[in-house]
């Protein structure tokens, strides 16, 4: 048995584990009535023991990692990560269509889209049909910067 | 239980002239469109449409808006199956075996499965509403928070059985969904982990978190490959292939009588709804089933057993609006709007009073339902051709409509950024084999466990054991629950045991 907690496994565990202490300590120290805690405490100490169980498993290697992806696809995709959390807070920054277009047009070319001109000319007429049929369904104003 | 002159009477109203039904093709091709793009909610569907039904007459309001309602359900089933995007959280458990049948070049039979499921299950939901709405009204009228406790614990413990690799890795996507749904002003209205930011008021947007934890972290695993299916030959979308998954539906008359009878009972319950019966009726065929490894890989009962339960429960919701002007969701609150448009009032009274015309409402729907079978069929193989777009093209297309369907619910920034910060943590999860759904699952019944717990322990003056000793519902409910969850599986384990010695 070998003593295995990737990077990536350890990230999500501790993301985890802050959140949770985070929301326990603003739930008590908002109001420690039982009707306030009545779900978080609770779920709380469940996850706190399965997180030790987790971090025991993986350590002491009885249940492995499993084979994960190689590193230039978790490049690739965090690449595309970062670059969607962007474009999401950019759609009311720099505009729906401008937003949209850019990160689609960059989207079909790193997505191995060979041909230079095709991307350009199907992010514009994705967008314009975004913006004319989809976003003509929303009950909100949308911010343009050219449509 | 039929009172046979209304009956006649209704059969007059709908068949005597066309005008009751000139609006449901074009209610169920909206309902379609809604459902299946996601963002797009059956209720905002509904609202949008609501002032067109200004010019119609009552019962062709309702069959419009009905209309809307029966394509949208199914519409939501066919991106989950197709690109593991549910529609709607009526949808999240069809993504559980009908993308996984869709990555094995079974998207046709998946689509046909689905439709078979979803026209059955709709046929019966109303069916049991024409012979069961005065019983059923009586029945739901004495469930109180704590049977809703009950209800929702049952949803649950489908997180038990969610597992990709270890039973501790399920619980603990299940466990941190629950967490996370805590956010925000609790149900007695005490302000908690709002991080200084006022859109996390109302705790985490559901609908933009699930897509974001389903589809946009999908996507990012499918990168890499060229198409969502990958054999040239296996892409195909064929019309005999849809029909043929269709007609699979019939072989699981078991399934498709459970599926059915949990979605109209659970879709009864104001509050509850489809989001959780799709959920329970996967959840119990699963565990019922003799090969329950299979689920979550491509199992064709599971799709059925979701589509069935989130159709029947639109005659289940029903039941309350007509019988006592109760809307149970978003869809039936907008029913509820087109009812006070034409001067008529939900209750006993209108049940008592316009007998022919509820009995129009359940015989109109019963029809469009078979009208969806038509439709859905011919406009499968128009939505089925996303499997036939270049990978390249479709994720970030995909990625850019979920972002844009984020804010469509939202109407601010805060919907398209939790649908990056779900997409984010699927992404870990998937990497690591944690099931996304049951994070998903914890999400979305989290708040309704709060507030239906802190409701019984407030009726019950903090006594809940002494109460649930005064509801006989409630105590069936907790028998059913502990030999579903705890004793037959008990049961099943020791069987196993014996045989394998």
């Amino acid at each position: 048995m070998t003593s295995r907690l990737s990077l990536s496994h350890a990230a999500l565990l501790a993301c985890v584990a802050v959140i949770s202490c985070y929301i326990t300590w603003s739930a008590i120290a908002a109001s420690t009535r039982l009707y306030n805690l009545i779900v978080v405490v609770p779920v709380a100490v469940i996850i706190a023991v399965l997180l030790i169980t987790l971090v025991w498993q993986a350590l002491s290697g009885s249940v492995p990692d499993g084979a994960l992806p190689d590193r230039k696809s978790t490049i690739g995709d965090i690449i595309m990560l970062v670059a969607f959390g962007v474009f999401c807070f950019g759609l009311t920054k720099f505009g729906f269509d401008i937003a949209t277009f850019i990160f689609v047009w960059a989207g079909v070319a790193f997505g191995g889209e060979r041909r230079l001109w095709l991307p350009p000319v199907y992010a514009a007429v994705f967008t314009l049909a975004l913006v004319k049929f989809f976003g003509s369904l929303f009950p909100f104003p949308m911010p343009l910067l050219v449509l | 239980m039929i009172d046979t002159i209304a009956f006649a009477q209704a059969s007059d109203l709908l068949f005597s002239s066309f005008g009751p039904w000139l609006y449901v093709i074009p209610g169920l091709l909206i309902g379609l469109i809604f459902g299946a793009i996601p963002g797009l909610q059956i209720s905002m569907a509904m609202a949008v449409f609501l002032p067109v039904t200004f010019g119609m007459d009552f019962l062709q309001a309702m069959l419009f808006l009905t209309s809307i309602f029966t394509g949208g359900a199914y519409g939501g089933g066919v991106t989950a199956i197709l690109m593991n995007i549910p529609g709607s959280s009526s949808s999240v458990a069809t993504a559980f075996d009908g993308y996984p049948m869709a990555k094995k070049g079974q998207h046709n039979e998946a689509l046909g499965l689905g439709l078979g499921a979803s026209v059955v299950g709709a046929f019966a939901g109303y069916l049991l509403l024409m012979f069961l709405i005065q019983p059923l009204a009586g029945a739901v009228l004495k469930l109180g928070p704590l049977e809703m406790v009950m209800v929702v614990v049952w949803g649950l413990t489908l997180i038990a059985t969610l597992n990709d690799s270890t039973v501790a890795k399920g619980l603990m996507a299940g466990a941190f969904g629950l967490m996370l749904s805590q956010i925000g002003m609790s149900t007695t209205g005490t302000m908690r982990t709002k991080l200084g930011n006022p859109y996390l008021i109302d705790g985490i947007a559901v609908v933009p978190a699930m897509i974001g934890i389903f589809a946009a972290s999908e996507l990012l695993r499918l990168r890499g490959s060229s198409y969502l299916v990958q054999s040239d030959a296996d892409r195909e979308i064929s019309f005999k292939r849809i029909l043929a998954g269709m007609a699979m539906s019939l072989r699981y008359p078991k399934t498709l009588f459970r599926g059915s009878l949990i979605g109209a009972i659970i879709g009864a319950i104001p509050g509850v709804g489809s989001s959780v019966a799709n959920l329970v009726a996967y959840g119990e065929v699963r565990r019922t089933s003799k090969n329950p490894e299979a689920f979550g890989k491509g199992e064709p009962e599971g799709v059925v057993a979701a589509e069935t339960a989130n159709s029947s429960s639109e005659g289940g919701s029903m039941t309350a609006l007509l019988a006592l002007g109760i809307p149970g969701g978003a869809a039936t609150a907008v029913l509820l709007a087109a009812f006070s448009f034409h001067n008529i009032i939900g209750g006993p009274a209108f049940i008592r009073d316009e007998t022919e015309l509820v009995y129009a409402i359940i015989i109109g729907n019963m029809g469009q339902v078979v009208l969806l079978g038509v439709l859905g069929l011919l406009t499968l193989r128009l939505l089925g051709l996303v499997i036939k777009v270049p990978l390249a093209y479709l994720v970030p297309s995909v990625l850019a409509l979920c972002a844009w369907g984020g804010y469509g619910i939202t109407g601010t920034l805060a919907g398209p950024l939790t649908v990056a910060a779900f997409a984010g943590l699927g992404w870990l999860m998937r990497r690591h084999n944690y099931p996304v759904a049951a994070a998903v699952i914890g999400l979305l019944l989290g708040r309704m466990t709060e507030g239906e717990l802190v409701r019984t322990m407030q009726i019950s003056g903090g006594n809940p054991l002494g109460y649930l000793l005064e509801r006989p519902i409630a105590i069936a409910f907790f028998i059913l629950l502990v030999v579903i969850s705890l004793i037959l599986p008990i049961m099943r384990h020791r069987k196993a045991k014996k045989a394998l010695v």
